[in-house]
């Protein structure tokens, strides 16, 4: 079985966009790949303009969250550095099954790799006079919410490419069984 | 599960059943999320039959009724859905309206084969699965499109100078070449099935920031006298006899039989007449009524401008520099009085401090309090009669009928009830009758006398208003005259006399701690 894989378009963000970002991205992919059925919940970001669907398994959002989490602790280690996170789905079978031993074997059927790059926010110096720290603050702030913007533009282009990949890229999907999908979702160490 | 076991049935007459139930789902699912309406919580926990077709309920929101009665399109034939959004004076609502500008366009077709043999080969329940995953897009696409904000914002607010109407046909209006200019378009990769391919395009205006929505009521003025929790609507709500009888509970009784008091913005031609609501504050009667039952926005100093003929209301000292909540503008509407089976929790079982909240433990009126000593069950009963001449103070930033109701306090209260003292616990009455008791009895006469001297002190009002027996009588008149005027020299004179029994007895428990202890 042919591994099919997802380079999804690299986003520059800050960490306390990370959650946001990740979650949206995360849950959008298994809403297409959780074939089961399922009872969908629409998700407002907390920081962008975009609504996702996720599939209402509470297992599932405990597990994307507590990756996030995860990932969060690594960029705190390693601040201003692109990273990716991986989504793989695989198929789990018996590899020379014999009296003593059942090894199992993992066969990769899709991946999905995030593309983060991460960076700290610019600190603004001090300025002596405070009319003149005010209009900083005020076009630091401009700054930032139009940076904002345009990376939850930047969201939509890849919840669109990974619409595009789910449609486009169907063959290789295992018969639906009665459950989700094995996967893994994986972080940089 | 691969197999589709929904359907019933495989082959040709599966494909051809599968086609037309995507055709249905797709438009269901668009409507869903484009027909804005009062949404309501999915109902059922269990899927219908028809949610299980492509393994996706549309269940929150559900589809409106109106897409129900729509049939599939002709074999071959597109099922086109435009989003149009219109003025609310134009449009007739409800996807009929065919004026206003079109925001999306979805488009479904199954595009037959040229040769009749050519999607032979193509097994059913493939197609069903890419079908699956093609819907779940369209799905997620429908609360990613700049439409779906809009229509969010007209489902929480109906009364926007926009509304959002749709039109259902298999025919496209043709767009104007601006408009076809202004618009992106997208299309899902289609899904081959028996019948021909099945395609999926949407063709959306990425910004709808060029509409300018506003909200803007447009119903004429008019007085609504029986909105939702108003006196004429449910004139007197007693409580349930399970939560005043039968639990055995420390509520008191007689507070399920009182008529409600009035809101504070409620009109006193409104207002269930009670002798002793007379004398409470009100706003003044407002000629220009609002279309909306939400109370006026008055100017910050509306009690101090008043109409000639009433003098300044009396000036209450503050604790700290915080403004007395009768000078503040109402302007948070309350709730309706609820009902205590609806919520689970009455506003009864809440701690004084929690009604209102203004007032937290350290800044109640400590100084004017002259009850501080008592526990909560005598002060109800002791000051029922002045409960028109310090009502001010009870009044919170935005009075909730409910809360009213449920104590007749005319002083913010700074001791909180403990748990025993609430209603449904048996000891409560216990635990108050111990607290009473643990008191000196020096305290207890001191404060008794207090209690008579305020109960026999000069009434704060003019010699030439009605007495409250006569407020009995003439109801109608009383309640056109809803703010019972004060004079401020009475006021400072009452003010004045407060200030020296507080020093007559700070001076007494002074004297007291300065005696020697008796010997046993």
């Amino acid at each position: 079985m042919n591994c099919e894989t997802c380079q999804l378009k690299e986003l520059e963000l800050e960490q306390d966009e990370i959650k946001d970002v990740l979650r949206c991205i995360l849950h959008t992919i298994f809403f297409h790949r959780t074939l089961t059925l399922v009872r969908p919940k629409d998700v407002d970001c907390d920081l962008f303009e975009i609504t996702y669907v996720q599939c209402g398994l509470p297992d599932l959002e405990k597990e994307v969250d507590e990756k996030i989490n995860q990932f969060i602790a690594w960029v705190e280690k390693h601040p201003n550095r692109r990273s990716q996170v991986c989504l793989s789905f695989f198929d789990e079978k018996n590899k020379n099954p014999s009296w003593f031993t059942s090894k199992t074997e993992r066969i990769y059927w899709e991946q999905w790799f995030i593309n983060l790059h991460v960076i700290s926010p610019k600190g603004h110096g001090k300025s002596r006079s405070s009319k003149a720290s005010t209009s900083i603050r005020g076009k630091a702030l401009e700054e930032a919410s139009s940076k904002r913007a345009a990376l939850g533009l930047l969201i939509q282009e890849v919840l669109f490419q990974i619409i595009n990949f789910a449609n486009e890229k169907k063959d290789h999907i295992p018969p639906i069984s009665d459950r989700i999908f094995n996967h893994e979702i994986s972080i940089p160490r | 599960m691969s197999s589709m076991s929904d359907s019933g049935t495989g082959g040709r007459g599966g494909a051809e059943l599968m086609v037309e139930q995507f055709h249905l789902k797709v438009l269901h699912a668009v409507l869903a999320v484009r027909g804005p309406r009062p949404l309501q919580p999915a109902a059922s926990a269990s899927f219908r039959r028809r949610d299980r077709w492509f393994h996706l309920p549309l269940h929150d929101p559900q589809p409106p009724p109106a897409a129900e009665g729509v049939e599939a399109p002709e074999a071959g034939e597109p099922l086109v859905v435009d989003i149009l959004l219109a003025h609310a004076a134009a449009g007739g609502g409800g996807g009929g309206g065919a004026g206003g500008e079109v925001v999306e366009r979805w488009t479904v077709v199954c595009e037959p084969w040229p040769d009749a043999a050519a999607g032979e080969g193509i097994p059913v329940n493939r197609a069903y699965k890419r079908c699956m995953t093609m819907l779940r897009s369209v799905y997620a696409t429908l609360r990613f499109l700049p439409a779906y904000r809009v229509f969010r914002l007209l489902c929480a607010n109906q009364s926007y100078n926009y509304e959002m109407v749709h039109r259902v046909g298999s025919f496209a209006v043709p767009l104007s070449r601006d408009e076809e200019a202004a618009m992106r378009s997208y299309q899902f990769v289609p899904v081959e099935t028996q019948h021909g391919r099945l395609v999926v395009s949407v063709q959306y205006l990425p910004s709808l920031a060029a509409f300018n929505l506003e909200i803007s009521s447009l119903s004429p003025s008019m007085l609504i006298a029986d909105y939702v929790g108003s006196p004429a609507a449910e004139p007197m709500r007693a409580f349930p006899a399970s939560l005043t009888g039968a639990t055995g509970s420390a509520f008191p009784q007689a507070l399920s039989n009182q008529p409600q008091r009035p809101h504070s913005w409620a009109t006193p031609a409104l207002w269930p007449q009670a002798p002793r609501q007379q004398a409470r504050f009100s706003p003044p009667h407002l000629l220009n009524a609002s279309p909306t039952p939400s109370p006026p926005n008055f100017p910050s100093g509306y009690l101090q401008s008043r109409p000639k003929g009433g003098s300044a209301p009396m000036s209450i000292p503050q604790v700290g520099d915080r403004r007395s909540p009768i000078h503040r503008p109402i302007t948070l509407p309350p709730t309706s009085p609820r009902r205590v089976g609806e919520t689970g929790t009455s506003s009864a079982q809440q701690s004084p401090s929690e009604r209102c909240p203004s007032f937290g433990r350290a800044d109640g009126f400590r100084i004017m309090d002259p009850y501080a000593s008592l526990s909560p069950g005598r002060k109800g009963k002791d000051t029922k009669d002045e409960s028109g001449r310090f009502s001010a103070l009870s009044s919170c930033d935005s009075p909730r009928q409910d809360d009213i109701d449920d104590a007749d306090y005319p002083f913010a209260v700074d001791d909180v009830d403990t748990p025993s003292s609430q209603p449904g616990s048996s000891d409560g009455k216990e635990a108050r009758d111990q607290a009473s008791s643990s008191s000196h009895k020096s305290q207890d006469a001191a404060v008794g006398s207090l209690v008579h001297l305020l109960k026999t002190a000069r009434p704060l009002r003019n010699s030439n208003c009605p007495s409250q027996a006569s407020a009995v009588e003439s109801s109608e008149a009383a309640s056109t005259s809803s703010v019972v005027s004060r004079r401020k020299s009475d006021a400072l004179e009452e003010l004045q006399s407060f200030k020296e029994i507080k020093e007559r007895l700070m001076s007494r428990s002074r004297a007291k701690q300065q005696e020697p202890p008796e010997k046993p």
